[in-house]
């Protein structure tokens, strides 16, 4: 690998290690104005990270500006992303570089993937048709994609491997780069470093608060559950207790759950404190409602609850809304506002944070 | 259990571990131990967080204290002693499967035939192991349970650090979970000589084929080659739901017909002629279930479990945890094999009537005081059925 693939694939072990030697401390990457357009990229990475897709400049051998503007991009926008702390940031910017490195490792030739993947400890065998992979190496990768047919059970297991194509392994090194970025995400950062940084902040975080409104309900932080409806607290409490629940409010209560941010692993770690939970047939629904079919499914609004008896205790929120997953939106807005409050902040206004 | 039985059953035991040679796991000074005693009362305590630092530490305490149940984490630990799962430091793990012939589908008539049970279910998951993981023989460590059930323990390096997701990937696996059998089926494009034409023909894998479809290949010929032969053929197809006498007959021309049959080996599903795909998914969906291997899950999950140690007894059959070879495997008959007592008889009250097969003997108890080998005795005082003396 050479300075120009660490600059395209800059969380590579051999990259912060160049790093190093370049003599690069964190506050002169912060301060010199030398720097300036590496911040300025580094910011960059941060918000098409936001608005969905990373993009990794084409280098050539000869742009040795080009190639260490690119290089120390990546670690300016780790302390940004540090800084602001905000788990759906880390979280969207982990993914977009993972992701933008996919697409760059799916061109690539075999010798060089093979070279990548040494970094991860992954040393694949050549086959006919791309590598072949030791199956401990194959789950080790492929146990976090939701997707069916990345099940081992569905794949040719044969004395021990498992054939994968290019772009598969590609796919597969994605998630073990994800894993890689996501390491030690958010870093501890002082203020001094933040306030540095402050010039570069305010633009991300505008960005990032307008994402959130527009994605409204599906993107929450991170899921309370003292915070649900009553009706879907009265399915989880029922579900637990090892009560049967209506295939409609079943469908609900999942729908629920699914769109407000948990995982198929999340829900059924809700469920399973139940002693005759049937683990497959759950993780079997739950996965089909999830979407792993490719649809997606809304979770039912009020009224249709009330038509087939699934409304159960409605209280004062409820007058005030016409979904449940408004419920919890308005309800997760409250706390925030009242933890602010007590740190003796402002209050946010959510009339103005739509507009903006 | 009341307290003259307990008195002896714990002396057995003892006198047992004091001759018996015991396999102690790799690293055992990296392991927690766990142990639960005989009670007189009703309730079951387990000691565990303990940690030997030598053999003959851990063969004194087994000698000393008699225990009804032994085990030992599948987890190496920096600290394994330490009192709290946080502060051990989990290390990495070996990988366990646990066949329970108490959770099999299917009925079970008795002891015997469940502990056979057990085992065939055992089989089928060892040629998993070995075909499709790779194993060899020598790295799989077959266990019987001294219960109801049989254990795998494999040791290797490459599973040592899987976690808990990935080893439900591999009971997934063996059990057929989350199968897709629609893509087993498929429509591929050939071309033509000249590439002009195309066509979609139906693929079906061949069976060399890896994983599942190679499996369900090799089972749909040689189950229906073998109909095919039977003079009842066409009747045993028809009983098949969506397969009807038409259909039968010509399911049997074609596994009669050596090149059509050498041509589905190989995958060429248009040798069938015409034979809907659904009505072969019927006997594809009977030939998973039959393959898959009914693994207990959770026990493969839990990267920190307790588990038997091979040599050890087992306090609810007095029945020794038995290590087996492979080839031992095939031929093991727990109810005589794993029975570590003598003959000379014993006095004991019978509480319940109870029958049981040991040693080759149907033995058959009523309620009252009789005399009995000792293997019997301690069995029934074990499983809860008898006293000692009178
Ligand atoms: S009013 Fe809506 S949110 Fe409230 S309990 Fe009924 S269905 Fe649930």
């Amino acid at each position: 690998m050479d300075e120009k693939d660490f600059a395209l694939y800059p969380y590579i072990s051999g990259a912060s290690a160049h790093v190093k030697s370049l003599g690069m401390s964190l506050d002169r990457l912060v301060t010199s104005r030398a720097m300036e357009s590496a911040r300025i990229r580094g910011k960059e990475r941060v918000m098409q990270a936001i608005e969905g897709e990373l993009f990794k400049p084409s280098l050539s051998a000869s742009d040795e500006q080009k190639i260490l503007l690119e290089l120390l991009s990546y670690p300016f926008s780790r302390i940004l992303v540090s800084s602001i702390d905000d788990s759906f940031l880390t979280r969207r910017y982990c993914l977009a570089e993972a992701v933008a490195s996919y697409k760059l490792l799916k061109t690539s030739d075999l010798d060089f993937l093979e070279e990548f993947a040494s970094d991860f400890s992954v040393y694949p065998d050549r086959s006919d048709t791309g590598f072949k992979l030791h199956f401990t190496s194959y789950i080790r990768m492929a146990s976090s994609l939701k997707a069916i047919e990345w099940k081992l059970v569905n794949r040719k297991l044969h004395h021990g491997n498992v054939n994968v194509s290019k772009e598969e392994f590609s796919r597969l090194l994605q998630e073990l780069i994800k894993e890689r970025v996501e390491h030690n995400l958010p870093m501890p950062v002082n203020e001094e470093l933040v306030e540095s940084c402050e010039p570069y902040l305010v633009e991300i975080q505008e960005l990032l608060e307008e994402r959130k409104s527009t994605f409204g309900d599906s993107e929450f932080e991170s899921v309370e559950t003292d915070l649900f409806p009553p009706c879907i607290t009265h399915a989880i409490a029922n579900t637990q207790a090892g009560v049967n629940l209506a295939h409609s409010m079943r469908f609900a209560m999942t729908a629920f759950l699914i769109t407000i941010g948990m995982t198929v692993d999340d829900i059924m770690n809700l469920f399973t404190a139940s002693p005759d939970f049937d683990i497959e047939k759950a993780r079997y629904q739950i996965e089909h409602i999830a979407g792993s079919s490719g649809t997606h499914y809304k979770p039912p609004s009020c009224s249709t609850m009330q038509t087939y008896g699934n409304c159960y205790a409605p209280d004062e929120m409820c007058k005030k809304i016409s979904h449940p997953l408004n419920y919890y939106s308005r309800k997760v807005w409250f706390r925030k506002r009242d933890a602010q409050k007590a740190a003796g902040n402002t209050v946010p206004d959510k009339s103005q944070k739509n507009d903006s | 259990m009341d307290e003259r039985t307990r008195q002896f059953v714990v002396s057995a035991f003892q006198n047992y571990y004091s001759t018996a040679d015991i396999k102690l796991p790799p690293d055992f000074t990296s392991r927690e131990w766990g142990f639960i005693e005989f009670t007189s009362g009703q309730d079951t305590f387990m000691k565990r967080h303990r940690a030997f630092g030598s053999e003959g530490e851990l063969h004194d305490y087994l000698r000393g204290i008699g225990p009804a149940h032994a085990y030992y984490s599948v987890a190496y630990y920096e600290y394994p002693g330490a009192p709290k799962m946080k502060e051990k430091n989990w290390l990495k793990a070996d990988l366990i499967f646990d066949i329970d012939s108490d959770h099999l589908p299917g009925g079970i008539n008795s002891y015997a035939d469940m502990l056979e049970k057990g085992k065939r279910e055992t089989l089928k998951l060892l040629e998993f192991l070995m075909d499709d993981f790779g194993f060899r023989e020598e790295q799989v460590h077959a266990v019987f349970s001294g219960g109801r059930g049989y254990h795998f323990h494999i040791s290797e390096e490459s599973v040592l650090s899987l976690g808990s997701a990935e080893r439900r990937e591999i009971v997934d696996y063996v059990s057929s979970k989350g199968l897709n059998l629609e893509k087993i089926f498929s429509k591929k494009d050939i071309s033509g000589d000249a590439g002009a034409e195309s066509a979609k023909m139906s693929v079906f894998p061949s069976e060399d084929e890896g994983g599942w479809g190679g499996r369900i290949n090799r089972y749909l010929i040689s189950y229906l080659s073998s109909i095919a032969k039977d003079e009842d053929a066409v009747k045993i197809l028809s009983g098949f739901k969506g397969i009807g006498k038409t259909t039968a007959e010509k399911l049997v021309d074609t596994f009669k017909d050596e090149s059509r049959v050498a041509a589905l080996k190989k995958g060429k599903m248009d040798a069938l002629g015409g034979i809907k795909k659904d009505i072969l998914m019927t006997i594809v969906n009977q030939g998973v279930e039959q393959m898959a291997a009914c693994v207990d899950e959770p026990v493969t999950a839990d990267i920190k479990r307790l588990i038997r140690l091979p040599g050890s007894l087992h306090g609810k059959s007095g029945m020794k945890v038995t290590a087996l070879s492979i080839d031992e495997l095939e031929t093991f008959e727990p109810l005589n094999d794993a029975v570590v007592f003598g003959d000379k008889s014993v006095k004991i009250k019978v509480i319940k009537p109870f029958a049981v097969q040991m040693k080759g003997k149907d033995l058959m108890v009523e309620e009252g005081i009789q005399e009995v080998p000792e293997y019997a005795a301690i069995y029934l005082m074990c499983r809860g059925v008898a006293e000692y003396g009178r």
